[in-house]
């Protein structure tokens, strides 16, 4: 059988490795040049400020002070919640079944690719959104 | 002798069987023409690379620590000042965390924007939002380990806004402090989860995904 494209073995997987090993390289360097940190041991009865979640947390926690309206009997903390810890994700697991055409070439899904650039935006805001809101 | 050695170990595995359905599968050239491999579909694996970096730096941090509030700070400052590379390893396992995150949220996003998930490709889909969701919470427990004041205050809003979902909010938040406060329990049960239930389970899913990615073979081009 006469095979289109590169071999996964050894061809292709010998780019991988190249990658591989640039990556680990960059953390190898990151933990020398920045060490992980340690602050003063945990106090219950201290809170210090700033304080912020992980990065990757942080549109949640944005979301969260983004989010001031009620609607209804529901509180703006409440479905501020609901929106980014239980819609969101849900959306997530969804998105195959909603997205249902069969097209895969970028300029043939505008509204698909326009949602998810609106999404990523979205999530770039909020991150940033929960750092300098205080 | 390499010969001998060859058959012997095929004999008993059958491995040549495989290898072909393996090892040969071709490469698309939109993934990589033989001169240039386009990067973003590297990101899975270097999101693999990271847990793997992980689980080996993870065990040697084990060896170490010790999940209660009376001695986990110290068991760390151990590590990072008298245990030889303590430093480097515990810097390293936090750098690849990161890493493993952005790697995550980079294949999602590639993953997504080269309509990879359509049929028949679903299901992994499903199984890899799953992945990115456990990523965090590897990222969350992780982070309460050191009892430092930071772990301790960012845990405490992370289960505050775990406990307001609404319904299960409450059982959620319980479920996580293993009580009414973050105490002895809660650093227990987060060291139980961070070592053994996450990686277990992230471990299984993982092998259903390249199993997928097997059988699904790559998407087609995206431009």
């Amino acid at each position: 059988m006469r095979v289109r494209g590169l071999a996964f073995f050894p061809n292709f997987l010998l780019r991988e490795v190249v990658i591989m090993f640039t990556t680990a390289a960059s953390i190898f360097l990151l933990a020398s040049l920045f060490p992980a940190s340690l602050l003063e041991p945990a106090n219950p009865f201290e809170t210090p400020k700033p304080i912020f979640p992980e990065w990757y947390f942080l549109y949640v926690y944005g979301f969260l002070k983004f989010w001031t309206w009620d609607i209804g009997p529901l509180k703006a903390k409440t479905l501020g919640i609901i929106i980014s810890m239980v819609l969101f994700p849900l959306l997530l697991f969804l998105v195959p079944f909603i997205d249902r055409n069969p097209e895969v070439n970028l300029k043939r899904r505008p509204i698909a690719v326009l949602l998810g650039v609106i999404t990523v935006a979205a999530v770039l805001f909020f991150t940033i959104y929960g750092i300098i809101f205080e | 002798m390499r010969r001998q050695l060859y058959e012997w170990i095929d004999k008993r595995t059958k491995l040549s069987k495989y290898w072909d359905s393996i090892a040969k599968h071709p490469v698309p050239p939109h993934v990589s023409d033989g001169v240039r491999t386009n990067p973003v579909y590297c990101l899975g694996g270097i999101a693999f690379l990271c847990f793997i970096i992980l689980v080996v730096t993870g065990m040697f941090l084990a060896m170490y620590y010790k999940p209660t509030p009376d001695e986990a700070y110290d068991s760390i400052r151990y590590i990072m000042e008298e245990v030889p590379m303590g430093a480097f390893i515990r810097s390293v396992h936090h750098w690849a965390a990161n890493m493993m995150v952005a790697a995550v949220m980079l294949h999602m996003i590639r993953v997504y924007f080269t309509g990879a998930y359509k049929p028949p490709r679903e299901l992994n889909w499903v199984i890899g939002v799953l992945l990115f969701l456990l990523t965090t919470a590897f990222g969350f427990t992780g982070y309460l380990l050191p009892w430092d004041q930071l772990a301790y205050w960012a845990t405490t809003i992370g289960i505050q806004i775990n406990s307001g979902i609404p319904i299960v909010g409450s059982y959620i938040g319980k479920l996580l402090m293993g009580g009414n406060e973050i105490g002895p329990n809660t650093l227990s049960r987060f060291y139980a989860i961070h070592t053994i239930v996450l990686p277990i389970t992230l471990t299984l899913l993982l092998g259903i995904h390249f199993i997928l990615v097997r059988i699904h073979g790559i998407s087609g081009r995206y431009l």
